[in-house]
C-alpha cells in the first residue's frame, strides 16, 4: 500500500529478469554437463557469440572454459568468420539497414493504400460489397503464398520483395481501417454537420480525427503484418543477398545453428522494439487523449 | 488579470428580475402539420402525426412525453437531421433543408470532440464559419466565461466532469449565435445537484441571450422550471396532447408553489398518457 508504484514495477521487472537469467544459466550448465552437439541446438553462449560476430565483434563464450576464455579462439583455424572489420560494415547492421529501407518503402505504400481503401470501403457501400469479401479473403492468405507470384511476375528482385510485403499487409490494414471507421459513434458526424462542417472539411476536421484510435490500431497491426511478410520474402527471394531474412538463410547454408537462432532473436527483438517504442506509444498517446486509456 | 467572477449558483437568485436581454428579431420556429415515418412506404410506423408547433423568438418551449413518443425525432426534424414525411418546417419563414449552425443542438451525450480541448470544441463552429483568429479567441473566451469555465479551456474532454461537459456543449452550441437552440435531454445523465445548478445556469444564460429554445426532457420538474410553455406529447403516433403555459416570471425560485401545482398537472397528463398507451398495447396483444 505504501510502496510507490514505480518501486513495485521495478521489483517485478527485476524478478522477471532474475528468473530468465536463472533459466538461461541452467540451459548453459545443462548443455555443458551433458555435452550436447553444438550443430544440433546451440547453447546461450553460442548464440551470444554468433550475434556479436555478426556485428564483427569476436568472442568465444561458447568454447570450453580455459586460459584465454572468452576472448581468445582456441581453434583459430576452424573459425571462418572474418576479423577486423568495423561494426558499421558488419553483416547484421547492413542487413538491418536493408530491411529497414524495404519496410520504409513497402509499409508506407501499404499504409497509404490501406487508409485510402478503408475509407472507400466505408463510404461507398457498393465498393464494400464488391471488394470487402475479396480483401477479407486475401487477408487470410499467409504472405509467403505471394512469393511464387512475385517471382513469376516481377522476378527475383526488390520489386518482388516489396510486392510480397505490400500484399501481406495492405489488405488487413484496409479492413482494419474500414472496421474502425464503422465503429465511429454517429454523434460526431451529427455534431460536425450541426456546427457547419461540410464536405471535405467534415472528413478532415471530424471523421478522420475521430478515427485516430482506429488508425493507431491499424498502424500497429499493419506493421507487424508487414514485418512478417518482409522477413518471409527476404528468406526466399534472396535478392542482392541482403536483408535480415537473407541472414537467416546464410545461417542455414553454413549449418550454423547458433547464427540461425541469433538471427531469429534479432528479428523478434526488432519487431518487438518497434512495436513497443513506436506504435504502442503512438496508440497509447491517442487513446489517452481520447480518454480511452489511463495514462501510465 | 481579472478575478474570475464567482459562479453564480453560489449566490441566491436576485429577488427582482434583472433586465432581460432584448427579444431577438429572429428565431421563429414554425412546424406545421408534421408527419414522420422513419422509412419509405406506408408500412413504416407513423412516429409523428399532425404536429403543429410554433416557437416565438426568445421563447423557451419544453417538450415532455412518454418514452418513444417521438420527441427526439421532432427535435431532429427541427435540426434538419431528419426530413419530415409531410408538413413544413420553417425557421424565420425559410424552409429547413439540412443541419446548420443557425439551429445549434445540444445532444444528450454531449457529443464533444475528444481530440480537441474544451476551448477548441467551443471554437469549432466559429472555425467552420471562417472567422478570423482574433474574433474566434474573443468569442470563445466570452462563451467559456458565460458557462463559468474560463479556466477549463485547455482541458481535454475526458478530463472534464459530466456537468462541465454539458456546459461546454452548451457553450459550443451558443457561441455560433444560433437562432434556435435545440436541446435533447441535455442534463439527463447528471446527478440531481448538478442538474439544479445547470438549470439556474441555463435560465440565466437564456435570460441574457434570449435564444429561442426547444428543449426535450423526461423530468417534469425541469420542464416547469425552465419553460414558458410545456408541450405534453402523446405516443403512437406522436401528437401534441396538451400545451400548458407557465406564466411564472423569471428568474424563478426553485420552490415556488405555483411551479409545484403546474408540475402536478403535467405529471398527471403524462401518467394518463402512459396508462392509455399501456392499455392500448394490452388490447393490441389480445
Ligand atoms: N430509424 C427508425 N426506424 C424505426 N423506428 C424508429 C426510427 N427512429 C425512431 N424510431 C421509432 O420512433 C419512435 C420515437 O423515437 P424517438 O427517439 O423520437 O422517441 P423519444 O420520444 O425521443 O424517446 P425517448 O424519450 O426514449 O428518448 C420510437 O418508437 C422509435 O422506436
Ligand atoms: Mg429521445
Amino acid at each position: 500500500m505504501s510502496t510507490p508504484n514505480w518501486k513495485t514495477a521495478i521489483g517485478r521487472r527485476a524478478r522477471v529478469a532474475a528468473v530468465w537469467l536463472v533459466l538461461i544459466l541452467a540451459w548453459e550448465g545443462a548443455y555443458r554437463a551433458i555435452g550436447w552437439k553444438p550443430w544440433v541446438f546451440p547453447a546461450p553462449s553460442h548464440v551470444i557469440d554468433a550475434t556479436l560476430s555478426m556485428l564483427n565483434i569476436h568472442t568465444y563464450l561458447g568454447e570450453p572454459l580455459g586460459p584465454g576464455w572468452p576472448l581468445a579462439n582456441p581453434m583459430p583455424v576452424d573459425n571462418p568468420r572474418a576479423p577486423g572489420t568495423p561494426v558499421f560494415g558488419s553483416p547484421l547492421v547492413s542487413a538491418l539497414t536493408y530491411s529497414g529501407l524495404r519496410m520504409a518503402i513497402g509499409f508506407t505504400a501499404a499504409l497509404a493504400f490501406g487508409v485510402a481503401a478503408g475509407l472507400l470501403l466505408w463510404r461507398i457501400t457498393f465498393i464494400d460489397s464488391l471488394l470487402g469479401p475479396l480483401f477479407l479473403g486475401l487477408q487470410t492468405l499467409p504472405s509467403v503464398c505471394w512469393v511464387p507470384l512475385a517471382i513469376l511476375t516481377f522476378g527475383i528482385n526488390e520489386r518482388g520483395i516489396l510486392f510480397v510485403l505490400f500484399m501481406g499487409s495492405a489488405f488487413s490494414m484496409a479492413i482494419a481501417m474500414r472496421d474502425g471507421l464503422r465503429a465511429l459513434p454517429p454523434i460526431y458526424r451529427a455534431a460536425g454537420i450541426m456546427l457547419g462542417a461540410r464536405g471535405l472539411r467534415l472528413y478532415f476536421r471530424v471523421l478522420l480525427p475521430a478515427s485516430l484510435p482506429a488508425f493507431a490500431g491499424t498502424l500497429r497491426q499493419g506493421f507487424s503484418f508487414a514485418w512478417r511478410s518482409l522477413l518471409g520474402a527476404e528468406l526466399i527471394l534472396l535478392t542482392q543477398r541482403r536483408g535480415i531474412g537473407f541472414l537467416l538463410n546464410v545461417g542455414r547454408d553454413f549449418a550454423d545453428v547458433a547464427q540461425v537462432v541469433a538471427v531469429m532473436i534479432v528479428m523478434i527483438a526488432v519487431g518487438m522494439a518497434v512495436d513497443r517504442w513506436c506504435f504502442a506509444i503512438i496508440e497509447r498517446r491517442v487513446r489517452t487523449r481520447f480518454g480511452l486509456a489511463q495514462p501510465r | 488579470m481579472n478575478p474570475e467572477p464567482a459562479p453564480s449558483h453560489t449566490r441566491p437568485l436576485p429577488a427582482a428580475a434583472p433586465a432581460s436581454g432584448p427579444l431577438p428579431a429572429r428565431g421563429r420556429l414554425d412546424l406545421t402539420d408534421i408527419q414522420f415515418r422513419p422509412g419509405p412506404g406506408p408500412d413504416a410506423p407513423l412516429i409523428l402525426d399532425g404536429i403543429t408547433l410554433r416557437c416565438e423568438p426568445g421563447e423557451f418551449v419544453v417538450v415532455v412525453g412518454p418514452s418513444g413518443c417521438g420527441k427526439t425525432s421532432l427535435l431532429h426534424i427541427a435540426a434538419g437531421m431528419l426530413r419530415p414525411t409531410a408538413g413544413s418546417a420553417l425557421l424565420d419563414s425559410a424552409p429547413i433543408l439540412g443541419p446548420g449552425p443557425d439551429r445549434a443542438m445540444v445532444f444528450q451525450e454531449h457529443g464533444l470532440f475528444p481530440w480537441l480541448t474544451a476551448a477548441e470544441n467551443v471554437e469549432f463552429g466559429l472555425r467552420m464559419m471562417g472567422l478570423p483568429a482574433a474574433e474566434r479567441r474573443h468569442r470563445v473566451e466570452s462563451a467559456l466565461r458565460m458557462v463559468s469555465l474560463s479556466t477549463a479551456g485547455h482541458k481535454l474532454v475526458h478530463e472534464l466532469s459530466g456537468g462541465m461537459r454539458q456546459r461546454i456543449a452548451i457553450a459550443r452550441a451558443m457561441v455560433v449565435e444560433p437562432a434556435v437552440l435545440l436541446m435533447d435531454e441535455p442534463f439527463a445523465s447528471l446527478d440531481a445537484q448538478t442538474r439544479t445548478l445547470l438549470h439556474e445556469h441555463l435560465q440565466r444564460l437564456w435570460w441574457q441571450t434570449r435564444h429561442t429554445v426547444l428543449f426535450v426532457t423526461h423530468s417534469v420538474g425541469e420542464a416547469v422550471r425552465l419553460a414558458d410553455r410545456v408541450i405534453v406529447m402523446s405516443a403512437h403516433p406522436g401528437r401534441i396532447r396538451r400545451e400548458i403555459p407557465v406564466q411564472v416570471p423569471h428568474p424563478r425560485p426553485m420552490d415556488s408553489p405555483e411551479l409545484a401545482d403546474l408540475g402536478r398537472i403535467v405529471r398527471t397528463e403524462i401518467q394518463e398518457e402512459v396508462a392509455r398507451v399501456n392499455a392500448e398495447l394490452e388490447n393490441g396483444h389480445r
